[in-house]
C-alpha cells in the first residue's frame, strides 16, 4: 500500500466511511422523503429518490383526520409522568445506596442490577392481573406504574454510578460548616449530580416514549393509547395501508429525539459513559 | 462506557469509607438513609417482586384470560410445555435470532467503531448519525423497514432488481428463511450502535505507546489490530456480548411488529409465545409457565454477567 499517496488514501477512506454512514441512515432518509411525496409519486416504478413535488398534505391529514394528536398528548403525559416519578425515587434511592450504610444495602444494589436485566414479558401478565383487579386497565396511570418496573432499575443503576463519582469530602465539608445531612444532600449533592440526573431523565423519557409491550397489553381504548401502539394500530386497522401517512407519523414520533440529539447530545454520551444502556 | 472503571466502583467496600465520614454520623443518619431508600423498596415490591412471585404462582394454575378464573394444576403446564414441540421450536428460534443478530451487531459495530476512531471529515456528525437507530422507537424502525421491504413498491426489491441480484420481487417477511434473515438484519441495524459506543469509548483509552511499540517491532496495521487492539477490547467485548445477549433474548417489540412470529411460527420467539398464549389463546397459566422457563434461561446469562461485573 506504500505506493498510494497519503492524500489519496485519506480520500478513499473518507469516501468509504461516509458511504457506510449514509447506508446506515438511508432508511431514515427514505422515511422523510416518503412522507413529503405526493401519493401519486409513491408508486412510481422505478421509484424516484427525491420527490419531484414536495407536499405536506400527509402531515395535515395526520394531524386533522387521525387520532394522532390524542396519542401524542398521551405519550407526552406518559413520558413526563414516568420520568418525574422515577427520577425523584431513583435520586433518593441512589444517594442512599452510595452514601449510607445499613444492613441489606448490598442486597438491594444486587437486586437493582438483576431487575434491570429482567424480561418485561415476565412481569406483564401479573401486572395485567393487578391493574384489572384494581380497575386501572385503560388508564395512563396504570402505564406510568408499569413503566417504573423497567425505568426505575435502569435509572437507579445509572444514577448510582454518577453519584458514586461525587467526592464524599464535599458532603463532609458542608456538614462541618453546620449543615444537616439532609441539607447537605439538597445543597451539595443535588447540584453536583445535576448533569447525571439530566442524562438519566433523558434516557428514562426516551425509554417511556418508545415503550410498546405494556401499552399493548394494558391499554385498549383510543382515548388513552400512546403513540407507539396508536400508530401501529393505524397500520393494522387501515383497509389499504397508506405508507406516506405512516411515514409522516414516524417522522413526527422521531422529532423529540432529534431535538435531544441536536441540543442535548452530550448528556446522552455521558449516560453511555456511566453505564450500559437498556436496549 | 468505561466498564472496568464502573465495575470497580460497584464492588462492595469502595463506598463503606465514604458512607461514614469521620464515624460521627451515627444511627440518626442511617435512618435518613433508610428513609431515602424506602420509596425505591416500595415501588420494587409493587411492580417487580409481587409480579415476579405472582408469575411463578400463576404458572401452577389453568386460567382463562377473559374471566381470570382458574384451577390448580400443579406442574401440568410445565409438563405440557416441555412435551410440546412449539416450546422447543420457539426456544430454537430465540437462540437462532439471538446468535444471528448479536454476531452481526458485533461485526458491524466493531467495523464502524474502528472507522469512527480514525480521522475522518465531520467525525462528530458521523458519530451522531450512527447513534440514531439505537434511540429510535422500535415502532418507527419497524414501520420504515416494512415499507422498505414492501414486495411491490419497496426500495429494497427495486435496488436489488436494478443491480441485477434478483429477477423477481422477493417476499422478505412472509417466507422462510427470508423472514428470519430480515429480522436478524433489522435487529443488527437497530442495535449495533450500542456496540459502536461501547467499543469507541474503550478504543480512546488504549495508550498510543502500545501502537508505537508494535510499529517499532515491525507490526503492520493488521498485526497491530490483532496484537494490540483486540486484546485491549476483550474485557469490554465480553460485557457487550453478555448484555446484548440478554436483551436480544428477551426482545419482543421488533419481532412481534415485523413478522408477528410468522410465517406460522417460523419466527416465533419465547417472548412472542408468552404473549400469544396469554392474550390470543387466553391460556394465562401456560403463558406464565413459559415466562418462568424463559426467565430461568435468562438467569443463567445474568449470573455469568454478574460474576463478570464483580471481577
Amino acid at each position: 500500500m506504500h505506493y498510494i499517496p497519503r492524500w489519496l488514501r485519506r480520500g478513499l477512506f473518507n469516501l468509504f466511511a461516509w458511504t457506510v454512514i449514509l447506508l446506515i441512515v438511508l432508511p431514515l432518509v427514505w422515511m422523510i422523503t416518503t412522507s413529503i411525496k405526493p401519493q401519486s409519486e409513491l408508486f412510481l416504478i422505478p421509484p424516484a429518490f427525491f420527490p419531484e413535488e414536495v407536499t405536506f398534505e400527509h402531515y395535515r391529514r395526520l394531524l386533522t383526520e387521525t387520532p394522532f394528536l390524542t396519542y401524542l398528548r398521551n405519550s407526552v403525559i406518559l413520558a413526563g409522568g414516568t420520568t418525574v416519578l422515577v427520577i425523584v425515587v431513583a435520586t433518593l434511592g441512589a444517594h442512599s445506596l452510595v452514601r449510607f450504610s445499613y444492613p441489606g444495602r448490598e442486597t438491594i444494589a444486587g437486586a437493582v442490577l438483576f431487575t434491570y436485566l429482567l424480561p418485561s414479558v415476565v412481569l406483564v401478565i401479573p401486572l395485567y392481573f393487578l391493574m384489572a383487579a384494581l380497575g386501572l386497565v385503560n388508564s395512563l396511570f396504570s402505564l406510568v406504574i408499569a413503566y417504573t418496573s423497567f425505568a426505575l432499575p435502569f435509572a437507579l443503576w445509572l444514577l448510582r454510578s454518577f453519584m458514586s463519582a461525587i467526592p464524599p469530602d464535599l458532603e463532609a465539608a458542608a456538614m462541618v460548616d453546620g449543615a444537616s445531612r439532609f441539607r447537605a444532600f439538597i445543597d451539595v449533592i443535588l447540584p453536583q449530580a445535576a448533569p447525571g440526573i439530566i442524562s438519566t431523565a433523558l434516557f428514562t423519557a426516551i425509554l417511556a416514549w418508545n415503550e410498546y409491550l405494556f401499552a399493548l397489553v394494558l391499554i385498549n381504548s383510543d382515548a388513552s393509547r400512546p403513540l407507539t401502539t396508536g400508530v401501529m394500530n393505524m397500520l393494522v386497522t387501515s383497509f389499504n395501508i397508506e405508507w406516506s401517512l405512516l411515514m409522516a407519523a414516524s417522522v413526527m414520533m422521531s422529532v423529540p429525539l432529534l431535538v435531544v440529539f441536536v441540543f442535548l447530545q452530550k448528556y446522552l454520551t455521558r449516560g453511555f459513559g456511566a453505564g450500559a444502556v437498556k436496549g | 462506557m468505561t466498564q472496568g472503571y464502573r465495575n470497580r466502583s460497584m464492588t462492595p467496600g469502595t463506598n463503606t469509607q465514604s458512607a461514614r465520614p469521620g464515624r460521627t454520623l451515627a444511627a440518626r443518619d442511617n435512618l435518613l438513609g433508610l428513609a431515602f431508600i424506602a420509596p425505591t423498596i416500595l415501588v420494587f415490591c409493587a411492580v417487580i417482586v409481587y409480579p415476579l412471585v405472582s408469575a411463578i404462582y400463576l404458572s401452577l394454575f389453568s386460567i382463562y384470560t377473559p374471566t381470570m378464573e382458574g384451577e390448580w394444576v400443579g406442574l401440568a403446564n410445565f409438563q405440557e410445555l416441555l412435551a410440546k414441540g412449539e416450546f422447543w421450536r420457539s426456544l430454537a428460534n430465540t437462540l437462532l435470532w439471538t446468535v444471528g443478530t448479536l454476531t452481526l451487531q458485533l461485526l458491524f459495530g466493531m467495523l464502524v467503531a474502528l472507522m469512527l476512531h480514525q480521522n475522518m471529515l465531520f467525525r462528530s456528525l458521523a458519530r451522531s448519525l450512527v447513534l440514531f437507530p439505537y434511540f429510535l422507537s422500535t415502532v418507527v424502525a419497524v414501520l420504515v423497514w416494512r415499507w422498505l421491504f414492501n414486495d411491490l413498491y419497496g426500495i429494497v426489491n427495486h435496488m436489488l432488481m436494478w443491480s441485477g441480484f434478483i429477477d423477481m420481487p422477493v417476499d422478505w417477511l412472509g417466507r422462510m428463511p427470508n423472514a428470519m434473515l430480515s429480522l436478524i438484519f433489522v435487529g443488527a441495524w437497530k442495535y449495533f450502535p450500542f456496540v459502536v459506543i461501547a467499543v469507541l469509548a474503550r478504543l480512546q483509552t488504549i495508550p498510543d505507546e502500545l501502537y508505537e511499540a508494535a510499529t517499532i517491532d515491525g507490526a503492520g496495521s493488521i498485526a497491530r489490530f490483532f496484537d494490540v487492539t483486540l486484546p485491549q477490547l476483550k474485557s469490554v467485548l465480553v460485557v457487550i456480548v453478555l448484555l446484548r445477549a440478554i436483551w436480544d433474548f428477551k426482545e419482543f417489540d421488533l419481532i412481534y411488529l415485523m413478522t408477528g412470529g410468522g410465517p406460522v411460527i417460523a419466527t416465533q420467539t419465547l417472548p412472542l409465545m408468552v404473549y400469544k398464549e396469554a392474550f390470543a389463546l387466553n391460556r394465562m397459566g401456560v403463558a406464565s409457565a413459559t415466562a418462568v422457563l424463559m426467565m430461568l434461561i435468562t438467569l443463567t446469562f445474568m449470573i455469568i454477567y454478574l460474576r463478570k461485573a464483580r471481577d
